[in-house]
Formats: structure tokens, sequence, C-alpha cells
């Protein structure tokens, strides 16, 4: 085996994890807080990735600083599904939950659909060449970027909510929401506010993603597969499970290409999923289930 | 809430049954012949999908312009539209719901899998289905199979398409021809692949090609990948690695927007990059995402032949329909399949299943637009041998014919430049 291959590969899987990463604690962060798993995660992350076309190719905005627009545009989203939609079915089965946030997905894929139309589309930034050489090791500058500043939103998000009084607000309901209200929480806003900073989280990725992933409508389901996969993996609702299991399986993908036939490469992470499930049922990073 | 009361629901239960259950009253009004368009119209095949069916569209205004199927009285072709989402068990549902609303003759999908769903309704139901594009061997094949084998007694599935074997035989062909051309001598080449049923299909039937034709130089790795793709830039990583000549890609249109790009950003090093079949690489939105990427870029397709005058005809009008786009694979051959069909129900006189299909046997039609070897015609597997693939080459941001030499629109450029 090519060590060269093997190291590039590791390099290749790390960079990339960083967006996964941020992909997966948007989507962990929201259930952990409300209990919620948001079906539409990748297609919210496929429409932050169409506000990035469009700021690039309308008014010539590049998507490493357009991906501010975009997680604020999903904020907003995320707010207004959470507080027009979600707010309504907390208290209902989990079946009920999902069937809805489904819905939300269908609406939100066929809406892509109808307004930039089935063909794939592609984000230019200026940023996105030349790659740098490490001796015979490439660096793609535009997966640098990414994951520089992927890591650095993950980083503030962990700030925010272990370092502000808004955050511990949010833990605290995500803890113990009776809890939270007698204390005097509004726990109603903190769900919406908490929903939107998920929904900010899966913008900026699908933003950050854009230069590097050619996307089309029917993009979003991998996607919230993928972010499942790497929540469950790290423990559902658990932060650093999620970003470490961001990197982990974008990492095991990458090996899996360079190791197995590349078309097998799904596996490794699934595999993984199993595993995991097997030993770990709460994820690597997961409380265990009472 | 409204409520629906026993009475209203059994009178608009018994109205449905009417209508659905005797449509022939319905159906004498209107002289049409009923044909069942479907294809991947959403989903991840949506833009070839409706590509096909725009071009299908575009041939069935023509035709009944021009007065409809005069042997049956002037009728006129009328499309019942079904779309398969990209998802095999939809387009078999999709093909039982047109069946059950009166089509007579069934044409689709481009997509291998989904045309592999709807040819059992096919048989069963004794609808004859014309494939207008889709290129894996088994569509017509397992049938000719079985009817050969007597396990069933006619096959009403036909294709005018080139078949993925054929692409392959085709693509080692035109390889060698284009190397002796340009008196090149290239030595490994890397065939990278999307893993879906027509991926995989291609590759195959490029390697079985190569191994049967044994020329000069060699397939070091086939690297596939899931589709669609997230990430490829390991698998170029490992190509590279290889230290290719040629990289031969079977790319669908999402990965090719991620594999093109990153040949150019590893610095992969290689004379050409040669498609031994991609569909959509050509399409302007592909040039236009890719730009640069994409110079050079050659692609073994089944084209519409621009050197037949009716053909930038109908380019023009395709193009003035979709708001600009190329009459292309997909659009051209659908649009060609209705003017088949519309040649067999000339000659059939009749939309009866099995007179059809007599019809669709001894076809040998010459008006068709696509580049061919010859007229269209059907052998014993239900296939037109004289489909066949041109290669076509990106320059200047166009996609042009640049072999088989006969069809050529433009001088080929290979090696091509080092940028």
């Amino acid at each position: 085996m090519d060590l060269t291959l093997v190291a590039q590969g590791l390099l290749s899987g790390l960079l990339f994890g960083g967006v996964t990463s941020l992909m997966a604690v948007g989507l962990t962060l929201i259930f952990g807080v409300m209990r919620v798993v948001n079906f539409a995660h990748g297609d919210m992350m496929v429409w932050g990735m169409y506000l990035a076309w469009m700021l690039s190719s309308r008014a010539g905005i590049d998507p490493y600083l357009g991906f501010v627009v975009c997680a604020a545009a999903l904020f907003v989203l995320g707010l207004g599904v959470q507080r027009g939609l979600v707010d309504r079915i907390l208290d209902a089965p989990h079946e009920m939950q999902i069937l809805l946030m489904l819905g939300v997905a269908l609406v939100l894929e066929n809406a892509a659909l109808v307004a930039f139309g089935p063909e794939p589309a592609r984000v230019r930034s200026s940023l996105t060449l030349p790659p740098l050489w490490l001796g015979p090791l490439f660096v793609d500058v535009a997966r640098l970027i990414t994951f520089v500043i992927a890591i650095a939103l993950t980083v503030l998000l962990g700030l925010f909510l272990f370092r502000t009084a808004f955050g511990r607000r949010i833990r605290a309901a995500a803890d113990n929401p009776y809890g939270a209200l007698v204390v005097g929480t509004d726990v109603r806003r903190v769900y919406a506010v908490a929903f939107g900073i998920g929904a900010a989280c899966v913008g900026a990725a699908g933003a950050l993603v854009a230069p590097i992933l050619p996307f089309q409508p029917t993009t979003g389901l991998g996607l919230s597969v993928a972010s499942f996969n790497i929540v469950i993996i790290g423990g559902m609702g658990s932060l650093l499970g999620a970003f470490l299991g961001g990197l982990i399986v974008s990492i095991a993908e990458s090996l899996g290409a360079v190791f197995l036939a590349p078309s097998m490469k799904e596996l490794v992470s699934f595999g993984l999923l199993i595993v995991i499930l097997l030993f770990r049922p709460a994820g690597l990073f997961g409380k265990r289930a009472a | 809430m409204s409520t629906v009361t026993r009475r209203a629901f059994l009178k608009a239960t018994a109205a449905g049954v009417a209508v659905v259950g005797f449509p022939l009253p319905l159906r004498a009004q209107a002289k049409t012949v009923k044909v069942g368009l479907i294809h991947t119209v959403t989903g991840p095949l949506a833009e070839p999908g409706q590509a096909c069916r725009a071009g299908a569209q575009l041939a069935a205004d023509m035709i009944n312009a021009a007065g409809g199927i005069t042997s049956l009285g002037g009728a006129k072709i009328e499309f019942l539209l079904g779309d398969t989402q990209t998802k095999s068990d939809v387009a078999r549902t999709e093909a039982e719901r047109v069946i059950n609303q009166g089509a007579q003759v069934l044409m689709g999908t481009f997509d291998s899998g989904n045309t592999a769903a709807i040819v059992p309704v096919a048989q069963q139901r004794r609808v004859p289905f014309l494939v207008d594009v889709a290129a894996a061997d088994p569509i017509t094949a397992n049938v000719a199979k079985s009817v050969k084998a007597g396990q069933q007694k006619v096959q009403y599935v036909y294709r005018n398409f080139p078949t993925g074997s054929s692409f392959g035989r085709r693509a080692v062909q035109y390889f060698n021809e284009i190397f002796k051309e340009t008196g090149q001598n290239p030595r490994r080449v890397v065939v990278m692949h999307a893993n879906d049923l027509f991926g995989s299909i291609q590759a195959k039937g490029f390697k079985a090609a190569w191994d049967a034709a044994k020329p000069s130089w060699e397939i070091v790795d086939v690297i596939p990948w899931p589709e669609p793709p997230s990430d490829l830039s390991t698998e170029v990583s490992r190509a590279k690695a290889l230290k290719p000549d040629i990289i031969a890609p079977i790319t669908r249109p999402a990965s090719a927007q991620l594999l093109l790009p990153e040949l150019i950003k590893q610095r992969v090093e290689v004379l050409g990059v040669i498609s031994p079949g991609s569909p959509g690489l050509y399409e302007a939105g592909q040039i236009a995402a890719l730009k640069q990427d994409l110079e050079y870029v050659m692609d073994n397709v089944p084209w519409p032949n621009f050197k037949n005058p009716k053909t930038q005809q109908v380019a023009a009008e395709y193009r003035k329909r979709t708001g600009g786009k190329t009459f292309d694979t997909q659009s051209g051959y659908s649009y060609d399949a209705v003017f088949i069909l519309a040649d067999v129900l000339e000659r059939a006189k009749s939309t009866d299943p099995d007179a059809i299909v007599d019809a669709i046997k001894k076809t040998r039609f010459s008006g068709g637009l696509m580049v061919y070897g010859g007229p269209v015609i059907f052998n014993d597997l239900g296939d037109n041998p004289n489909a066949i693939p041109a290669m076509i080459q990106i320059l200047g941001q166009k996609p042009l014919v640049v072999w088989p030499k006969d069809a050529a629109q433009e001088k080929l450029v290979f090696p091509r430049p080092k940028r």
C-alpha cells in the first residue's frame, strides 16, 4: 500500500470532516434540546447551498463570506419551522414528529426543484484554486478554508452554550424543561432559538461545502442520512460526539476509499454505525439511557 | 370538517368506476393513439428525464400538426405523462397507471433500472414498449431470451438506443482509431465510474470489449464510486498514484462536477480524459458550471447528426421551446423514438398490440436525426444495431462531434494541451 495515498486519504478525510461535523452539530443540538429528530436537516442544508449559490451568482458574494447570510437566513427558517410547526407537536409521539419533519423535507426539496430546476449546481469561489502542495501531499485550499471556518463556528457555538447566560438556559431547558420553566425560563423561546441555531449551523455548513460539493434539490436526503449516522455514532444530543463523530466518519470513508473499492466506502461508515450500536448503544459520547 | 354522506360517497364512487371501468366510449370521441410517456422527470435524474419528455413532445407536436397517423384516419398522438421520480418501484406503478388509463404503447424512461422495472408490466399487459433511452443490455435481452425459451409468447419490448455492450465495443474502437489518427501511443488507462446500474454496466461493457479486442493499451485499474458521491478526492488520488496516460470516466452530471475539477486540482497529468460514455457531460448547464475543467474532454455518446440540416432546424426549435437547452442525446433519441413509433403505426394500420409488434419488427426507418450506422432496424434481441454513439469533444466550450470521421464537425484535439 502506497503510504502517500494513505496520508492523502487521511488528510482529505480530515479536511472534509470539518463541515460534516458542523452539519451534525446542528442536528444534535436540535435533538438534544427538543428531542425532535429533524428529518429536514439535509434539505435545510441544500437551501443553505442554494442561498450561497444565489449570493455568489447574483451579487458576486464569495461563499466564504456569504455563509454568514446563509446562516442568518436559515436561523429565521428554523425559528419559523419551530414556532409554526414543531412547537405544536412537541408532546406528540415520535412518529408524528418524524412525519411532520419528513413533510417539511419534501416541501423544501420540491420548492428547491421548482425554484432552481433539477440540474446540479456548483458555486465557484475565487479562493478555490490553486491547491497547496506539502511535498507529495496536496491540500485543497477550499477544503482548508471550509475546515477552519467550520471548526471556528463549532467552537463559537460551544462557547455560546457553555459560557453565556442564554446558553445556560438552553442547556437547562434541554436537561429538564419543567425545572427550567419553574425558575423562570421562557422555554418556548429557548426552543425556537435552539432550533434556529441548529438550522443556522446546517445553513453555514451548506454554504461552506457549496464550493466543494455540487448539489441538486435531491442532495438533501443523503445529507440527512449522513448526519443521522454521525450523530448516532457520536451519541444523540452530544455536541462533542457530533463534532468528533463527523471527523471520524469522514476519515473512515476516505480511508475506506483507499483500502477498499471506493464504491464500498459508505460500507465503512455504516459498518462503524452497527459496531457502535452493538457495543455502545448510546454512542461514543452519549449518556446511557436510564 | 365537512362531512361526506353515504349517498354522496356512493354516487362519486359509481361515477369514478364508470369513468375508469368504461373508458371506451370516451376514447372513441377523440381519435388519438395513447402513448404512455414515462421518464425520470423528478428525482436525481430529473434533468435528462425532462429533456426526454421535451424531445418527445416536440416530435409529437410536429407529427400531429402534419396530420397525425394517416393510416389510422389522421389519429393524433396523445401522451399520457408518467414520472418515475427516478425510482424503480414508482416506474412500475406509473406504467400500470397509464395502461389503466388506456395507453396503447409505452415509451421511456432514460434510467436503465427504471426501464427494467417497466418491462414485466409491458409483457404481462401486452403493451408494446419502445425504449427511447436506456442502455443496459438485459432490458431487451432478457425478454428475447425468455421468448426464445418459450416462456413468453411475444416480445413487446424494443429499443432504439445503443446497448451498454455496444457502447463498450465502440468506445474501444474509437480509442484505437483516435490514438492511431493522432500518432499517440498511450499505455495506461484508468477507468473511473459511478456504481449505479448504468455506470457499472457501462464500465463492465468497456472492460469486456477491451478484453476481447486486446489493444496495445492496458486498463490498469477500475475505480468505482458510490453515486451520487459526496467526495471524490481520495478516488482521484488513487487514480493519480497509478500514473495514468488516459482517464476514462463514466460519470453522472453531479459526479462529473466533482470529478473533473478534482483531476485538475490534483494535477493529474494525462494525455486526455476520454469517457466511454457519460450522459449529460455536454449539457449547457454542465459546461457553464465546469468551464475550463471540461475543455478537451471527450465523451462517447449517442449524439444528433448536426451535419443533417433537418437536425439543425429541430435543434433550433427545441432551443426556443426549452429556453436555450441543447438538442442532445436524450431529447434527440426521444424525438426519434416518436417518429419511429409514428412510422410503425402508419404501417401497422391498427393499435392492436401484436400488429404493432409485427410492424416494429419490419421497421426500416431512415428519418432519424441522430448519428446512426444505417437505417433504424430491430434485431432478434429487439435492439437497433445501427444505433451507435459518436465521440464528441468539448472545444471552445461547445460539444462537437469529432469521431467517426465522416460525422465529425471539428478536428479532434489529442493529446490535450498542457495547462
